[in-house]
């Protein structure tokens, strides 16, 4: 169901494709108000995608407590359940090289827009209750 | 032959991490956070604006190296960049320290 929603979501974002799937009244067009969180001209992050894109992140961000080791010592942020819009403007961040971290910065520099909002869509859907620790 | 230094560094590093945990004031953390920090990032730091990073039980050396580097100008944000930069060292520890220990709303997906 979800992902049928977010599929005609997408639709509606580019007019010109499929008028066929339109559902009945097709006259107007969809009001720009898709589900995306970012900018109007952002891909749609796609959860089940993003989570086929996580081999990169789990090495640090899947584990408990594992630390950075270069350039300086500290835990790797939890990033589960953080706000969808922030995973996609820090990872865009390392990507245009505002922000420093190496190994995010190679890692993020190889990741399309689409790949970002799939993978923000996937991290923020996890739920506090699922983890912690 | 390398397992001995690198166990020693490990001791320290904790050491550290551990003496530098001890040294937060949580009180004075708390005050800190409820001055500067809570309009955007809530006192608890699960902030209900997407424009705003939910901090709530997140590590606190990593909330601590991302204060110490938009006080140095190294992560550049205008908003952060203001504030941290009223913070002392002993502030961003305790304000760090303080969001750490609020309920978790952020969790370690696998």
């Amino acid at each position: 169901m979800i992902r049928l929603s977010l599929l005609a979501a997408v639709l509606m974002v580019l007019p010109a494709t499929a008028p066929a799937q339109a559902p009945a009244p097709a006259q107007t067009p969809a009001p720009a108000q898709a589900a995306a969180p970012a900018q109007a001209s952002a891909p749609v992050g796609d959860s089940a995608a993003g989570a086929q894109k996580i081999e990169m992140c789990i090495g640090c961000h899947g584990i408990v407590g594992w630390r950075t080791a270069f350039p300086e010592v500290y835990k790797v942020p939890k990033i589960g359940g953080q706000h969808e819009a922030y995973i996609v403007r820090a990872l865009q961040a390392y990507r245009a090289g505002e922000r420093s971290h190496p190994s995010m910065k190679a890692i993020a520099a190889t990741l399309s827009d689409k790949d970002i909002a799939d993978l923000a869509a996937y991290y923020s859907g996890a739920l506090p209750k699922t983890a912690s620790k | 032959m390398m397992k001995k230094p690198v166990l020693g560094l490990l001791a320290m590093m904790m050491l550290g991490a551990a003496s530098a945990a001890l040294a937060a004031d949580l009180k004075a953390g708390e005050a800190k956070v409820k001055a500067v920090c809570q309009a955007c990032h809530g006192a608890d730091g699960n902030s209900q604006s997407t424009d705003y990073p939910k901090l709530g039980g997140q590590y606190p050396d990593y909330l601590a190296k991302a204060l110490r580097d938009y006080k140095s100008g190294a992560r550049k944000n205008p908003i952060m960049g203001a504030f941290a930069g009223t913070l002392s060292t002993a502030d961003i520890e305790n304000v760090s320290a303080y969001y750490a220990a609020q309920p978790a709303v952020l969790v370690t997906r696998h």
